[in-house]
């Protein structure tokens, strides 16, 4: 049962409390770029939760089980991109096969998922936090893959309504964005010390 | 390229001043947002990313240059991360022998400079294509230009949440009789968020206003 | 056969750029690694430095402590040795959580185990200008000469800072964090405590386990 709790908490601490988005600034790259559209949001944010589930796990197996038993620490950002290029081509494989019009509406964002700074960020925080159950880091990739979407798809949807807005006109596109995304974090800060 | 320099040196030069303005990469190309964001808190972390960035930009480029003649076209993504790999980890593990206090502080944004879109952007978009010349000036280019907008960025943080810059009092502060009242929301991600946006717009409305 | 020549034709650059950089990484590495780890120790010899000034410190033994909710830790023990030889003190490093992420400590006792000499924060991420102030002397100086045992958070108005006993008075805008450092105190020191008791008797008695030898 305890186990169950720390695995729920875990959940809700790396989407609400930790989020990579509003926190750690990881993965903002997509989030200006894909956020026009709920549905491209939702759809790019789909695309990054598996690769980040992926990823994160056979990075965490290869860390713990490799790396660390081999001593080779120092190799272990290199083996990390590896694994994440890997993962990403799988699901452009796999897309391409079977859901052709998802694909074609990515275009260019699905090889940009590589260099999505959550996936490899978010590979070095379990790292970083020690996490010492696979089955934990597991919930952690997944979670941090929800965080991303909500975080995306929130804000896809607030930029729809901004385009009836009367932004300033030198504040328009970028800048009233990073402006928005400010705001929610201070709106995700209220979410800090939820969980101890 | 955008523009053709008449001769060699006219190119060199184009090149170099593309990256400090024309083409910033946070200001014009909005790329590496995440280190942009994350690392500006204060001035001195600022400055030891851009560093980073300028080595590993500078390495990468060279390398890509070198061989783009030989990349196959279906391995070239992975030929330039695991070149921007290699060179992060060393500069990774320079910063922790030599600057430890740095290499604590900007944690796991060191080997995120990996997933910095403006180096395989720079690789990709440069490198891959130009001679070893134009590749290190515009590697060069473009690391003063992200450096400096970072130090910019950290520069107005550093000050409204503190009052000082690079550790150096600049406002009296309340606490010791002045009148300044630190901003602590400053250097908060809300800080980071906003101060960019309204540094965009600033570059967006001078940029129209000179044309 | 192709396939295997095929292969090959492909990928030969980076086979040969992986060897390259892998080579690469291994010399820095090489070069380097003393001074990391020589980093690592420095920083924890002066944040113990300013708690137990003019000692050096010695690794004593490494021990597991079982803290609560059955969670085991390995806490290094070290031994603060003054420049005459003598015992000044005891240090540790004891880590906890925090309003938003991780909070560790450094954790000095002075020698006969009686009194807290105090704690410096290794490295935190609470919140700049609120959370962030358990670095300041303000919560640090309530530990100081506090005997060991149970310390009691209590808010403000409520006890008096200056006074030293168990009651320690919560920094306004800080009142988790400063909890958590209480909770980081009431979850090591006493184990610590024990612990070292425990090595140091079986030490005495193998000193005289020789000597009757």
């Amino acid at each position: 049962m305890d186990m169950v709790t720390a695995l729920v908490l875990a959940f809700i601490s790396i989407v609400l409390i930790n989020n990579l988005v509003f926190t750690k600034f990881l993965g903002i790259c997509p989030y200006l770029g894909v956020s026009g559209r709920i549905d491209m949001a939702f759809g790019m944010g789909m695309a990054v939760t598996f690769v980040v589930t992926l990823s994160g796990t056979m990075t965490y197996m290869i860390d713990n089980w490799i790396l660390k038993e081999l001593g080779l620490e120092v190799t272990r950002y290199v083996c990390f991109i590896l694994v994440i290029a890997g993962a990403v081509q799988l699901v452009e494989m796999y897309l391409r096969k079977f859901f052709p019009s998802l694909y074609e509406s990515f275009g260019i964002f699905l090889p940009l998922i590589t260099t999505n700074c959550a996936i490899l960020g978010l590979c070095l925080f379990i790292n970083l936090w020690e996490i010492d159950r696979l089955l934990e880091a597991v919930v952690l990739s997944f979670g941090a893959g929800i965080g991303f979407t909500m975080a995306i798809c929130i804000m896809a949807g607030i930029r729809e309504n901004l385009k009836l807005a009367d932004v300033p006109e030198c504040l328009k596109g970028a800048p009233i964005t990073l402006i928005t995304a400010g705001l929610l974090t201070l709106a995700f800060m209220g979410f800090a010390g939820m969980i101890r | 390229m955008t523009k053709k320099g008449e001769t060699k040196a006219g190119l060199y030069k184009e090149t170099l001043l593309a990256g400090l303005w024309r083409e910033n990469p946070v200001f014009r190309l909005l790329l590496g947002m995440c280190p942009t964001l994350a690392v500006t808190a204060a001035v001195k972390p600022a400055f030891t990313m851009g560093c980073c960035v300028i080595f590993v930009l500078f390495c990468s480029n060279i390398v890509v240059s070198l061989m783009r003649n030989l990349l196959k076209p279906h391995l070239r993504i992975l030929m330039f991360t695991l070149t921007i790999a290699t060179f992060v980890t060393i500069a990774d593990l320079y910063l922790k022998a030599f600057v430890p206090d740095m290499s604590e502080t900007l944690g796991p944004y060191v080997p995120l400079i990996i997933v910095n879109c403006i180096i395989i952007c720079r690789a990709e978009a440069c490198a891959s294509k130009n001679g070893l010349a134009v590749s290190i000036i515009d590697a060069v280019g473009m690391g003063i230009g992200f450096t400096l907008t970072l130090c910019l960025l950290a520069g107005v943080r550093e000050l409204l949440a503190t009052g000082a810059v690079c550790e150096i009092a600049i406002l009296p502060l309340l606490k010791e009789d002045g009148w300044f009242v630190p901003w602590a929301a400053m250097s908060m991600p809300v800080g980071a968020f906003i101060t960019l946006g309204l540094m965009l717009g600033l570059v967006n409305l001078l940029s129209k206003s000179k044309s | 056969m192709y396939k295997i020549k095929h292969f090959f034709q492909q990928s030969w650059l980076l086979i040969v750029t992986s060897f390259a950089f892998g080579l690469l990484i291994a010399v820095a590495n090489a070069r380097w690694s003393d001074e990391i780890e020589w980093n690592k120790t420095e920083k924890l010899n002066r944040l113990s430095g300013a708690l137990l000034p003019e000692a050096r410190l010695e690794l004593y033994a490494e021990v597991e402590i079982e803290l609560d909710k059955g969670k085991k830790r390995e806490v290094k023990l070290r031994e603060a040795v003054s420049r005459a030889g003598d015992r000044v003190g005891w240090t540790f490093e004891a880590a906890g959580s925090g309003f938003q992420d991780k909070i560790e400590l450094v954790i000095a006792l002075d020698k006969d185990l009686k009194t807290i000499v105090g704690y410096k924060v290794l490295s935190c991420n609470e919140t700049p200008g609120f959370g962030d102030q358990i670095k300041d002397p303000y919560l640090r100086e309530q530990f100081e000469d506090a005997p060991i045992g149970k310390f009691k958070p209590v808010k403000r108005g409520e006890g008096d800072p200056e006074k030293i006993d168990s009651e320690i008075v919560t920094i306004t805008g800080a009142t988790v964090s400063s909890e958590a450092v209480v909770n980081i105190f009431n979850a090591y020191v006493e184990k610590v405590k024990g612990k070292i008791e425990e090595l140091v008797q079986k030490q005495k008695e193998q000193i005289s386990d020789d000597k009757e030898g």
